[in-house]
C-alpha cells in the first residue's frame, strides 16, 4: 500500500504582506470569535489558533507546527492528542482530563486552554484535518494571497523552499526552520531572518524532545525486573538467617524476640 | 488502647485555631475552584499551566510520602526488626499523603471527573500515563499495607492471616512501584530540555528524584516521630533514629556526589554563581537541603540530640521542598517569558491540604493502633541515650555552632531567595515589533490577484457583470480584510451570489454607496457589460 503523504505548509516571510487573511480565514473555518480589532494585534489562545506578528520589519506566523513526533501526543497520559499519517495532529477531547502536560511539553507554546469554561479543553490549529479529508487545502493556505502559506505535501515542500533558494540567490538564509528540528515539523519556516530572532525557539536540535522520555520509560522493565529478584533476594537471604536461627536456637549477644 | 477513647469536645489551642481558619479558607477556596474555574481560582496561565498545585501538592506531596516504602522495606525486606515500631506510622503516613495528592489532584485537573481516563486509555509513551498508574496501584498496596491495623481494631484474625502471608510480596511490589513513580516524576521534565533551566534540567532528572526521595523517607520518618512525641507522647526511640540520620546522611553525599559530576559534565558549573533568580534559588536550595543538614548529621553530638536530629531532617525536608519547587515553577519561569505568584485561592487549597494531612492523622493515631503498645515493648531492650527522653531535648543544650549552622543556613536560604525574587524579570521575549514599516516591495512581488469571478445574470440584467481583483485592490498595498473580514468568506462560497441581490448592502452595494465608491445609479456600463 502507498504510503500516504504527509501533508505540510511552507510558511516563506519574505512573500508575507502582513494582510491577516491567514487568521482570519482561521477564525471562520473553526467558527472563532473575534478577539481584537487589528488581526496583526491578535495572541495564540483558546480563541485564536494562528497568528500573524510583525517583528521589526517583516510579518512572521505562528501556529501549531504539527512536529513529526510531537511532544503533545508522547506526553498525553490519555492519548488525546493523535498524529495522523497525513500531517496534522488532532485533538480527541473527550479523552482529555486536563492535566495540561501537553502545554508543559510542547517546545513551541501552542496548545491554549480555556481557563474561564468550567470544564476546559486544550484548543490549537488542527491543520484543518478536516478539510484535508475533502481533499481541500488548509484555510490560511487558501486565504493566503501571496504564496507566503504554501499548502502541498512535506517533501514537496522542501523541495519547494529550495528551488527558491535557488531562483533568489541572496534573497533568504538559506535554513529550513522544521526540517531537522525537533525531529521535523510538518510546518516549515523559510525567511531573511533567522527563525530563532522571529520569535521561533532557540535551541532545539534534531532530537525529538519525546525520545528523552522513551530513553527513560524503556529502562522501566529492566528497573522491575532487577528490582524484583534483588528485592526478593534480599528479603530471602535475611529472613532464612532467621528461619535457621529458629530451628537452631538462639545463639550470639541479641535475643530474638517471639 | 483497645478501649474506645471517650468522645469529648476538644480543647480549643492555638494549633486547632490555625487549623480551622486554613480549612475555613480552604472551603472557601473550593467554592471559588468549583463555581469560577481555574480562572477564578488561580493565577495560571497558558504561559504558565503549572503552579503550586503540581509543584507543591503532587511533586512534594509524593516526595513527602516516601517514608511509607523507605521504611517497610527496610523492616519487610531487610529484615531489621528493630525498625518495626515506625512501620504503621511511616505507611499511614504514606497512605494518607497519596490520598491527598489525589485529593487535591482533583482542583488541578481541568476536567476531574475524567481522572480515570488513563486508566482505560492508554498512552505507554507518556510519562504522565506510567505515574498515574503507579500511583493508582501503589496507594492500594499502602491501603493493604495498612489493613491489618483496621482489622487488628476490629479483631478480624483471619484477614490479618492472609494479609501476614501476602506482605512480603505488597512490600516488594511497593518499593517497585514507588521507584519508578518517583523517579518518573522528574521524568516529567525530560520532555523539555530547551524551557526547564539548565541548573535543574538533566538527564539524570529521575535518579535525583529518587535519591531524593529516599533520602526525604529518612528525613520524614524522623520528623514525624518527633512531631508525634509531642502530640501524641509516644514515638520510637533515639536508637531507631540516629541510623536513619545516618542514612540520609550518606544519600546526601551521593546525591551531592553525582550532581556535581553531572553539572560538570553538562558544563553549568559557572550557571551556579551567576547573578540570576535561578542561581540563587539554587544555592539556597543547596544551602538548606544539603549543606546544613549534611553538617549539623556529622556531627555526632548534634546526631544524637533529639532536637538536633529534627532539626537537621526538618532542613533536608525543607531542601526537597524547595528542589520540587525549583524544578517545577523557579525553573520553568525564563522560558515561559513569564512571572508566576501563586493566587491566595491556590495557596489557601494547599494549605488546606496539609492541614487535612494532620486532621486525619491525628485521628487515626488517636482511634486506631498506630503506635502498637506491645510491640513497642516486645522489640529490643532500648537503649535510651544520654538525655533522650520523651519530650525532646531542648534546643538550648545542642552546641553552640550547630545553632550557628541551622541559624545561618535558615536565615541564608531566605535572603538567598529573596535575592533571587529581587532579581526575577520577564526574560526578553521575541522583539517587540518596530514602528518601521515592513519593506513590502519585496513581498507584494508575489502578489497575484485571484481570477476574475462571473456572476451568474438575473433576467432583469442589462448585461454580465463580474468582480475583478485587480481593480479593486491596490496592488502596493492590499488590504484583504476591508472585504474579507466582514463580508466575504476567504475560504469560498457556499452557494453561487445571488443573482439579482447584488445592488444590495450585503454585497455591491455595501461599498458602492456613493461615499465609499461610486454609486450604483442609472448607468449601468461600469459593471454591466453590454451584450
Amino acid at each position: 500500500m502507498l504510503k500516504p503523504q504527509v501533508k505540510g505548509l511552507l510558511l516563506d516571510t519574505t512573500r508575507c504582506i502582513g494582510c491577516g487573511a491567514c487568521a482570519l480565514a482561521c477564525k471562520e473555518r473553526n467558527k472563532l470569535p473575534k478577539t481584537s480589532d487589528d488581526v496583526l494585534k491578535d495572541e495564540l489562545s483558546d480563541k485564536t489558533y494562528s497568528v500573524v506578528k510583525q517583528v521589526g520589519p517583516r510579518y512572521v506566523r505562528r501556529m501549531c507546527m504539527h512536529c513529526v513526533t510531537p511532544s503533545c501526543v508522547s506526553a498525553c497520559p490519555v492519548g488525546a492528542f493523535v498524529k495522523s499519517d497525513s500531517g496534522p495532529v488532532t485533538y480527541l477531547e473527550s479523552r482529555c482530563m486536563g492535566c495540561r502536560y501537553c502545554m508543559i511539553a510542547c517546545p513551541f507554546g501552542i496548545p491554549k486552554y480555556e481557563w474561564e469554561k468550567k470544564a476546559p479543553l486544550v484548543r490549537k490549529c488542527d491543520l484543518c484535518a478536516d478539510r484535508l479529508a475533502q481533499g481541500l487545502k488548509t484555510g490560511c493556505a487558501t486565504a493566503c494571497p501571496t504564496g507566503a502559506t504554501t499548502f502541498g505535501d512535506r517533501d514537496a515542500l522542501v523541495a519547494e523552499a529550495r528551488e527558491r533558494f535557488r531562483a533568489n540567490p541572496g534573497r533568504y538564509n538559506e535554513h529550513i526552520y522544521g526540517l531537522e528540528e525537533v525531529g521535523g515539523t510538518s510546518v516549515l519556516l523559510i525567511s531573511d531572518g533567522k527563525a530563532e530572532e522571529l520569535g521561533y525557539p532557540a535551541g532545539l536540535d534534531g532530537t525529538p524532545p519525546a525520545f528523552l522520555t522513551w530513553r527513560a520509560l524503556n529502562i522501566i522493565p529492566d528497573v522491575v525486573m532487577t528490582g524484583a529478584v534483588l528485592l526478593g533476594g534480599i528479603y530471602w537471604i535475611r529472613n532464612r538467617r532467621d528461619e535457621v536461627e529458629a530451628a537452631e536456637g538462639p545463639h550470639g549477644g541479641s535475643p530474638k524476640e517471639h | 488502647m483497645s478501649a474506645m477513647p471517650k468522645l469529648e469536645v476538644p480543647r480549643f489551642t492555638f494549633w486547632r485555631g490555625i487549623l480551622l481558619a486554613v480549612l475555613a479558607l480552604g472551603f472557601y477556596s473550593t467554592i471559588i475552584r468549583i463555581t469560577q474555574g481555574l480562572a477564578g481560582a488561580t493565577n495560571l496561565t497558558d504561559e504558565f499551566p503549572w503552579g503550586i498545585w503540581v509543584g507543591f501538592d503532587i511533586l512534594c506531596g509524593v516526595a513527602l510520602a516516601a517514608g511509607g516504602f523507605t521504611i517497610s522495606a527496610t523492616v519487610y525486606i531487610f529484615n531489621l526488626e528493630k525498625f518495626r515500631p515506625i512501620v504503621r506510622p511511616a505507611i499511614l503516613t504514606a497512605f494518607l499523603g497519596y490520598v491527598l495528592v489525589i485529593g487535591a489532584l482533583m482542583f488541578d485537573l481541568g476536567r476531574p471527573w475524567n481522572v480515570w481516563h488513563p486508566l482505560v486509555m492508554w498512552n505507554p509513551h507518556s510519562v504522565m500515563f506510567e505515574v498515574g498508574w503507579c500511583v493508582t496501584l501503589y496507594t492500594t498496596v499502602l491501603a493493604l499495607e495498612f489493613s491489618p491495623v483496621v482489622f487488628e481494631r476490629f479483631k478480624m484474625t483471619k484477614t490479618l492471616h492472609v494479609l501476614h502471608v501476602v506482605m512480603p510480596i505488597l512490600v516488594v511490589l511497593g518499593v517497585l512501584l514507588s521507584t519508578l513513580h518517583q523517579s518518573s516524576l522528574g521524568s516529567f521534565y525530560l520532555i523539555v530540555p530547551t524551557k526547564l533551566y539548565p541548573l535543574w534540567y538533566s538527564p539524570l532528572l529521575p535518579v535525583f528524584f529518587f535519591l531524593t526521595a529516599l533520602t526525604l523517607g529518612c528525613a520524614m520518618t524522623i520528623v514525624e516521630s518527633f512531631l508525634s512525641r509531642r502530640a501524641f507522647g509516644k514515638s520510637l526511640e533515639m536508637e531507631l533514629l540516629v541510623p536513619l540520620g545516618r542514612v540520609a546522611l550518606l544519600l546526601l553525599a551521593l546525591t551531592s556526589v553525582i550532581r556535581f559530576a553531572d553539572f560538570r559534565h553538562r558544563g553549568v558549573l559557572g550557571l551556579v554563581f551567576a547573578p540570576t533568580y535561578e542561581a540563587r534559588l539554587f544555592l539556597a536550595e543547596i544551602l538548606i537541603g544539603t549543606l546544613a543538614p549534611a553538617v549539623l548529621l556529622i556531627l555526632p553530638k548534634v546526631r544524637k540530640h533529639t532536637t538536633g536530629l529534627f532539626l537537621a531532617a526538618l532542613l533536608i525536608v525543607m531542601g526537597v521542598v524547595l528542589n520540587r519547587m525549583n524544578v517545577s515553577i523557579t525553573g520553568m519561569e525564563r522560558s515561559s517569558g513569564s512571572i508566576y505568584v501563586p493566587a491566595l485561592t491556590e495557596i489557601a487549597i494547599t494549605l488546606s491540604v496539609v492541614g487535612v494531612g494532620f486532621l486525619v492523622f491525628a485521628l487515626a493515631a488517636r482511634y486506631l493502633p498506630v503506635f502498637p503498645e506491645h510491640e513497642m515493648k516486645e522489640a529490643r531492650p532500648i537503649v535510651v541515650p544520654e538525655g533522650g527522653n520523651l519530650v525532646g531535648q531542648p534546643i538550648r543544650s545542642l552546641p553552640v555552632p550547630a545553632l550557628v549552622v541551622v541559624a545561618l543556613a535558615f536565615f541564608g536560604a531566605v535572603a538567598l531567595g529573596a535575592d533571587g525574587v529581587r532579581r526575577r524579570e520577564v526574560a526578553p521575549g521575541p522583539p517587540a515589533p518596530s514602528a518601521t514599516k515592513p519593506e513590502l516591495a519585496a513581498a507584494l512581488a508575489s502578489f497575484t490577484p485571484p481570477a476574475e469571478i462571473v456572476f451568474p445574470q438575473a433576467p432583469d440584467s442589462p448585461g454580465p457583470a463580474s468582480f475583478r481583483h485587480a481593480s479593486h485592490v491596490d496592488a502596493s498595498a492590499p488590504d484583504c480584510l476591508s472585504c474579507h473580514g466582514n463580508t466575504y468568506s476567504f475560504l469560498g462560497r457556499k452557494e453561487a451570489p445571488p443573482a439579482g441581490q447584488m445592488h444590495d448592502t450585503k454585497h455591491c452595494g455595501g461599498c458602492h454607496d456613493g461615499t465609499s465608491a461610486f454609486a450604483i445609479e442609472a448607468d449601468c456600463s461600469p459593471c454591466h457589460k453590454a451584450e
